[in-house]
């Protein structure tokens, strides 16, 4: 451990707003796995790609056609939208009315997945885009003078951004007829078929939601980074699949925290700990594991009666 | 043995009547290059690429080999190591060349090379500058300026204006030629007396530096040294300023690139790169150089074209002097390459087959590279 940097609290500081922001994205990002998880009981590893190919559909929107930025995330979440809803029609659908097990669906999802990162190849080629300045500016603001904390206006995008999904998502799930709809079938689908509920719409609503978060996701990094390349999403899908056991499977809430534990876990190793990038895998695994030692089904996890 | 009797002579005559030895070599000679042309080290393997053509399509239109032709065969390694091991067998095996320009990448290097080698299949390096390149075989030529030859010149000039007392680095720890730079840059700083107070790295993949960057930062260092390719080079450039760096930094020969200047914009202004070559050069081969690829490609060449051009020309002199397209004859006249005027200047191979010239501290300014005074 680097301890002279402990005494600065600037520095702390610093690390917890860049670790939280970091985290959000992956809360985003795990929120579309763990709902699909928690109404159908598969995971989904064609997220990832559903994350990429939004990244370059609002980077389309914003660096070709010249779009704002609230246009061009909007486009990228609709596109995250229809890409899952393809997703559920091609890849998942099928072999749900065919009965097959978890195992042959995920791996459709992972068949599917590298479909769509060879296409994103052949279509934008190897070479990274960029979004134009003139989309967000890169100049932080800065809290406490020049040598003070420093938020990036990207950063302040993710923060925000992610709190109002949390908040419509959380409603959206609780307290509409759509979201109550979702938590029958999550709970059963064959008890909410008898209740009168058209389990395959809700199902394809539930994918729409998922691949719209996806978009959300996807917009905001390609943000943050400034790098938009077809094998973006191989990142964010081991950290995304962590922060879903890390919170519990299927749990939305356990998935935003997981999200900001991991975000904050990975840029604290970073930031204190001697070539610390070399070692920030091992060290955000390890504490997962440690963490799952003591609670097997997750920070928030519960049996997996009562999900989503 | 008779034959080898029959290359040595044919090398001596060679060597003493160039005329008499061009009228044996065979109407085309069949030369290979593996460059990265796919994804963000195209930046690096299209310009090289350019200056190959370029120079091929003016030997080809001279007297320089008699009436021989040479046919080149450029393919792409997709800066892949499996892939240049792939195209580097096919040239060898399928195509027959006697001779390979490349490849763009240290890391693919070292992956490729040792094939040429054990074929006996004379390489040269236009690009590749780690540690190690040309110690792998004695077919193993690099006219790319080694790190150790680039680095202590620079930072020495860059200490000396800015009194520099202490420096923090950024490498990426899962690429060769950046873990090799920053090597580099360690020794080298340790004998100018420079403090290395931080050192952080990242990895394949990663495209968020700023925690590393503000770390590297936390302990104010003088300069600040970045060992990054292209694709890594211009957000770890725009996120080092976000994150308030306004010390000068020293980048390393992957921001040799005029797409560092392109994409991080104002965020490349005061970057300082020791290079090979500047397109300014006086000397009369580079002027022409620079001349000739404006007009057949309409823009400026930067480094690594001027590496590619005279990397054909060297390849073609050691072909011209051997009198002969056979692999061994043209490693030998390579080996023995002392004071050719080339578009780097005056060229020369030290003993490890690595060139021997100066190189320019350059620094970017009003979104060009000038000389670094």
């Amino acid at each position: 451990m680097d301890l002279s940097l402990f005494s600065d609290p600037v520095y702390l500081l610093q690390n917890l707003i860049d670790g939280l922001s970091r985290g959000a994205l992956y809360a985003v990002y795990a929120m579309g796995l763990t709902l699909i998880f928690g109404v159908l009981d598969i995971i989904n590893l064609a997220h990832a790609a559903t994350f990429m190919w939004c990244a370059f559909a609002g980077w389309m929107a914003m660096a070709v056609f010249g779009l704002s930025l609230p246009a061009g995330l909007l486009v990228s979440m609709l596109a995250g939208g229809c890409i899952a809803l393809m997703l559920e029609y091609v890849a998942f659908r099928p072999l749900r009315r065919e009965g097959s097990d978890r195992l042959s669906t995920m791996i459709s999802s992972i068949g599917v997945s590298l479909i769509m990162v060879s296409i994103a190849e052949a279509v934008f080629g190897v070479e990274t885009r960029r979004f134009p300045n003139t989309v967000l500016s890169p100049r932080p603001f800065h809290l406490g003078g020049e040598n003070g904390v420093s938020i990036s206006p990207a950063q302040i995008l993710i923060l925000c951004a992610s709190v109002l999904l949390m908040a419509l998502l959380g409603y959206f799930i609780r307290r509409t007829r759509m979201g109550k709809a979702i938590r029958a079938i999550a709970a059963s689908q064959k008890a909410a078929r008898l209740l009168g509920i058209h389990v395959e719409a809700v199902i394809a609503v539930t994918f729409v939601t998922a691949g719209a978060l996806a978009g959300a996701a996807g917009i905001l990094v390609g943000l943050l980074t400034n790098n938009i390349v077809p094998d973006m999403g191989g990142q964010i899908q081991l950290r995304g699949l962590a922060v879903v056991i890390l919170g519990g499977m299927g749990n939305m809430e356990g998935a935003v925290l997981g999200g900001l534990i991991l975000g904050v876990i990975e840029t604290f190793t970073i930031a204190y700990m001697p070539s610390g990038s070399d070692v920030k895998d091992a060290v955000v695994f390890l504490i997962l594991f440690l963490i799952l030692f003591v609670r097997p089904n997750g920070i928030m996890g519960r049996k997996s009666a009562d999900r989503a | 043995m008779r034959r080898s009797l029959f290359l040595a002579l044919m090398t001596l005559t060679g060597a003493t009547l160039g005329s008499f030895a061009t009228a044996a070599l065979p109407p085309t000679i069949k030369l290979g290059a593996v460059e990265s042309l796919t994804g963000d080290n195209a930046s690096y393997g299209i310009p090289i690429r350019k200056g190959i053509e370029l120079a091929v399509a003016e030997i080809n239109a001279s007297t320089m080999l008699g009436k021989s032709k040479i046919v080149l065969t450029v393919m792409d390694d997709k800066a892949d190591k499996q892939e240049g091991i792939s195209v580097f067998t096919k040239l060898i095996n399928e195509e027959k060349v006697c001779a390979i320009i490349g490849p763009t990448l240290s890391s693919t290097a070292f992956a490729a090379d040792p094939i040429a080698q054990k074929a006996g299949v004379p390489i040269l390096g236009t690009s590749t500058t780690a540690l190690g390149i040309t110690a792998m075989g004695d077919y193993i030529f690099r006219d790319s300026l080694p790190q150790a030859s680039v680095i202590p010149g620079t930072l020495s000039k860059v200490i000396a204006k800015h009194g520099v007392k202490t420096a923090s680095m950024l490498f990426e720890s899962t690429n060769e030629y950046s873990k090799s730079e920053a090597d580099v840059f360690k020794t080298s700083l340790q004998k100018l007396g420079v403090n290395l107070v931080a050192s952080e790295s990242y990895s394949k993949g990663d495209s968020d530096f700023r925690t590393q960057l503000r770390k590297l930062n936390a302990r104010k260092p003088d300069i600040l040294v970045f060992c990054s390719l292209i694709g890594e080079a211009i957000p770890v450039l725009q996120q080092a300023r976000e994150v308030g760096i306004k010390q000068p930094i020293v980048g390393g020969n992957g921001f040799n690139n005029p797409n560092v200047l392109k994409n991080a914009a104002e965020a490349a202004e005061g970057l300082i790169v020791g290079s090979s070559w500047f397109i300014e050069s006086t000397v009369p081969k580079s002027k022409q150089f620079v001349a000739a690829f404006n007009k057949h490609y309409g823009s400026d060449p930067d480094q690594f074209a001027a590496q590619g051009y005279a990397g054909a020309y060297i390849i073609a002199t050691a072909i011209k002097n051997a009198g002969s397209a056979e692999r061994a004859a043209i490693r030998n006249e390579l080996a023995k390459i002392k004071n050719l005027d080339t578009a780097l200047g005056t060229f020369s191979f030290d003993a490890n087959r690595d060139p021997l010239h100066d190189s320019v501290p350059l620094i970017v300014q009003k979104g060009k590279y000038t000389l670094f005074r």
